[in-house]
C-alpha cells in the first residue's frame, strides 16, 4: 500500500474538467497528502483527453495516470470501472476520491465492490483519524443529519466529494504523466449508448453553481418559468424546481433540487413560490445564504431563510431583477 | 421472465429525528419504519414488466424481523414471491457486506432476467448497494434510469433512458441486468385489499445468518455487525443552521403590494449586498 492519495478527474459533456475535481484536488492536498506523506496524484479517464494534465498540475497533482481510449468515451461505466479497478490494483493508492457527480455515482461504488474497498458517498469533509485513516462527514436522513465515519482494515480507502463543498486554491506543479497500462476490450463494454442528447445551456450547472434561482409549483406554469430564467441570467446563475413543479411540467427533470432531486450547496439560494417542504429542504438546505419569496406567510420556507419577501411573484420579480441587472451591471 | 426487485426498509425521514445516547446513531424508539419510497417506483417497474411479457417477480430484503412489513407491501402490490435474508444484526450491516449477502442470496434463485432496486435508500443516502450487487452477479447495471423503453426477453436486452449532468442517454444494455430507480420514471400503485389477503398465502422464504456460507462470501460473520464495517458511523449530529430569518412584509397586511412593492425590492438587493454580501 502507498501513502498516495487518487482524485479521479470528472469529466462534462463538452470535455473540460468539472470544477469538483479541482475542489477534491485542493482539498486533498490539505488535509491528506501531508500527512500521510505519500503524492497528490490524478487519475485521468476518457477518451481524447491527453492534454488535460496540466489543468490538474494547476490545483497541485504531481503525477497524473492517463487511460486514452475510445472505450472509455460517453460515460462508459463499465471501461471505468476497468480502467479504475486495474490502476487501485496495480498501485495501491491509500485515497482516492471522486465527484459526487450522477456519474460519480453510477461507477465509484462499483469500483470499490471490485477492489474490495469501502467507499463513502457524497462525503462534505475529508480529513485524518489519529492514525491516519480517512475520516468523513456526509449529510444522512435526508439531510437533516450528518454522520461522521472513519475508515477500518487495510484497504485503499475511497470516497466521493459533494460538489461546492470545498474552495479550491491553485498550487502550480508540473505533473509527471504516466500512461496506465490497462487493457480494454470491446468485449468488455456491455451497456451501449445508442443516443446521447446534451442541452446547450449558457448556464452553470446545478450543482456546481456559486447561486442558484429555482421555482416551484406556484409558477403556475412552463412559460412564467421565464421570471425564473431571466433572474439567473441576471445572476449568473443556475435554475432549479421543485419536484412539484418538475411533476407538472412546467420545467425539466434535470433542474429538480431535492432529496429526490439534486442536493445543491451555494452560496446564494433564491427559492421563488417555494413553500419548503422536507424534501425540498434536503436538496438546499446548506445552501450558505437563502432567499424567499413566496405570497403565504406561513409558508414553511419563511422559517428556513436568511432573508425574504411576503408577495406575489409576479409583482416582486420584475422590478427584482431590473434592479439586480442594473446593480450588476455597474459591477 | 423472472423478475427481481431488491428492496429495503428505512425510517420515516419525515419524522423529527434525534440523536440516540450513543451518540453515534439515530434514535428509532418510536420510529415509523416504511419502504424505501425508491424501492416503490422498482417494485412498480417489475410488476409492469411481467404485466407485459408474463413471468414472476420475486422481492429480495434484507434485515430485521419488522422488515416483513414492507415485504407484504410489495406482495400486495404484485409480487410473487420473497426471500428475507433475517436477523438483527443485518440493521448495523455496512454497504459493502450488504451488497455481498444480497447477491450470494440472488445465485441460489437461479437464473433470473432483470433485477430492480431504488437508486438509494433516504436514510443512509448512500446509494452503492444496488451498484455492488450488480457488480458481485458479474452482470451490467445502468443506474438512475428515468424511463424503460423496452425490455425484451427474445433478443434478451434492455433499452433504457438515463438523465446525466447536462443531458440524457439511451442506452442498450444485455440481460440479464440490474437496474436502479428514480423516482418519477413510473405511478407506483396502492395495495389493493384482494391484493393484501393475498399476500398473506405467497410464499416465503426465510433465510437466517446461520444459514449463510460466510467462507464463500470471503468475510467473516463479524463483517455484518457494526463494529465489522469497513466504513464505521462514530457520530452523528443534527446540526440547527441558525437563519437570518430576516422578512419583509406589507404594513397592514401580510403581503407587500402596491408602492411597497418596488421599495421592498430594493431593500432585498440592499440585504443581499451589504448584510449577507453575496451580490
Amino acid at each position: 500500500m502507498s501513502n498516495d492519495v487518487w482524485v479521479v478527474a470528472d469529466l462534462k459533456l463538452d470535455g473540460t474538467i468539472r470544477k469538483v475535481t479541482f475542489e477534491a484536488l485542493t482539498e486533498a492536498k490539505k488535509k491528506l497528502v501531508g500527512k500521510l506523506g505519500g503524492q497528490l496524484c490524478a487519475v485521468l479517464l476518457g477518451s481524447g483527453v491527453s492534454g488535460l494534465e496540466g489543468e490538474l498540475g494547476k490545483y497541485g497533482a504531481e503525477k497524473v495516470y492517463v487511460v486514452d481510449s475510445e472505450l472509455l468515451k460517453d460515460f462508459n461505466t463499465e471501461g471505468y470501472v476497468i480502467a479504475l479497478s486495474e490502476l487501485i490494483k496495480q498501485n495501491e493508492p491509500a485515497v482516492v476520491i471522486a465527484g459526487n457527480t450522477v456519474f460519480g455515482q453510477d461507477y465509484f461504488p462499483r469500483v470499490a465492490a471490485r477492489v474490495g474497498s469501502g467507499v463513502a458517498m457524497d462525503t462534505i469533509s475529508i480529513d485524518l483519524s489519529s492514525d491516519n485513516k480517512l475520516q468523513i462527514e456526509r449529510f444522512s436522513h435526508s439531510s437533516k443529519a450528518v454522520q461522521k465515519q472513519v475508515f477500518h482494515g487495510g484497504t485503499t480507502m475511497m470516497a466521493t466529494v459533494r460538489p461546492n463543498s470545498f474552495k479550491t486554491e491553485e498550487a502550480p506543479a508540473t505533473p509527471e504523466v504516466v500512461s496506465g497500462s490497462v487493457e480494454l476490450n470491446p468485449g468488455d463494454i456491455h451497456v451501449k449508448v445508442v443516443e446521447l442528447q446534451t442541452k446547450e445551456s449558457d448556464r452553470p450547472e446545478l450543482t456546481e453553481a456559486e447561486r442558484v434561482v429555482a421555482g416551484g409549483r406556484g409558477l403556475g406554469s412552463e412559460e412564467n418559468f421565464k421570471y425564473i430564467y431571466e433572474l439567473a441570467d441576471a445572476l449568473g446563475a443556475a435554475a432549479g424546481a421543485t419536484r412539484a413543479a418538475v411533476d407538472a411540467g412546467y420545467c425539466p427533470y434535470d433542474m429538480q433540487v431535492g432529496q429526490t432531486g439534486k442536493a445543491v450547496s451555494p452560496n446564494l439560494y433564491i427559492a421563488i413560490a417555494i413553500s419548503g417542504s422536507i424534501q425540498h429542504i434536503a436538496g438546499m438546505g446548506s445552501s450558505k445564504v437563502i432567499v424567499a419569496i413566496n405570497k403565504d406567510p406561513d409558508a414553511p420556507i419563511f422559517q428556513k431563510c436568511d432573508y425574504g419577501i411576503v408577495g406575489d411573484l409576479f409583482d416582486i420579480l420584475p422590478p427584482f431583477t431590473e434592479k439586480v441587472k442594473a446593480l450588476l451591471s455597474e459591477g | 421472465m423472472k423478475i427481481l426487485v431488491i428492496i429495503s426498509q428505512t425510517q420515516d425521514t419525515e419524522a423529527k429525528i434525534q440523536v440516540s445516547a450513543s451518540g453515534d446513531s439515530i434514535d428509532t424508539e418510536g420510529m415509523k419504519w416504511i419502504m424505501n419510497p425508491y424501492d416503490e417506483f422498482a417494485i412498480e417497474e417489475a410488476i409492469q414488466t411481467k404485466e407485459k411479457h408474463g413471468g414472476e417477480v420475486v422481492i429480495v430484503a434484507i434485515g430485521p424481523a419488522r422488515v416483513i412489513e414492507i415485504i407484504r407491501q410489495a406482495l400486495a402490490m404484485g409480487a410473487d414471491s420473497a426471500v428475507h435474508i433475517k436477523g438483527d444484526s443485518f440493521a448495523d450491516t455496512d454497504s459493502f457486506a450488504t451488497g455481498k449477502l444480497i447477491a450470494s442470496e440472488i445465485k441460489k434463485l437461479g437464473e433470473f432476467d432483470v433485477i430492480f432496486t431504488g437508486m438509494k435508500i433516504i436514510d443512509e443516502e448512500s446509494g452503492q448497494v444496488g451498484v455492488q450487487v450488480a457488480e458481485e452477479l458479474g452482470i451490467p447495471h445502468v443506474s438512475l434510469v428515468s424511463k424503460v423503453i423496452e425490455i425484451n426477453p427474445d433478443s434478451k436486452k434492455a433499452i433504457c433512458q438515463k438523465e446525466i449532468d447536462g443531458g440524457h442517454v439511451v442506452v442498450e444494455v444485455p440481460l440479464p441486468c440490474l437496474i436502479t430507480c428514480p423516482d418519477a420514471m413510473n405511478e407506483p400503485r396502492y395495495a389493493s385489499l384482494p391484493g393484501i389477503m393475498k399476500a398473506k398465502k405467497k410464499p416465503l422464504t426465510e433465510v437466517s445468518i446461520d444459514d449463510i456460507n460466510f467462507d464463500d462470501l470471503g468475510f467473516s460473520k463479524d463483517a455484518v455487525s457494526k463494529e465489522g464495517a469497513r466504513v464505521k458511523t462514530i457520530g452523528i449530529e443534527v446540526p440547527q443552521i441558525e437563519r437570518k430569518l430576516k422578512i419583509i412584509k406589507g404594513d397592514d397586511e401580510p403581503m407587500v403590494k402596491g408602492e411597497a412593492v418596488a421599495k421592498s425590492a430594493e431593500e432585498l438587493i440592499k440585504l443581499l449586498r451589504e448584510d449577507a454580501k453575496v451580490i
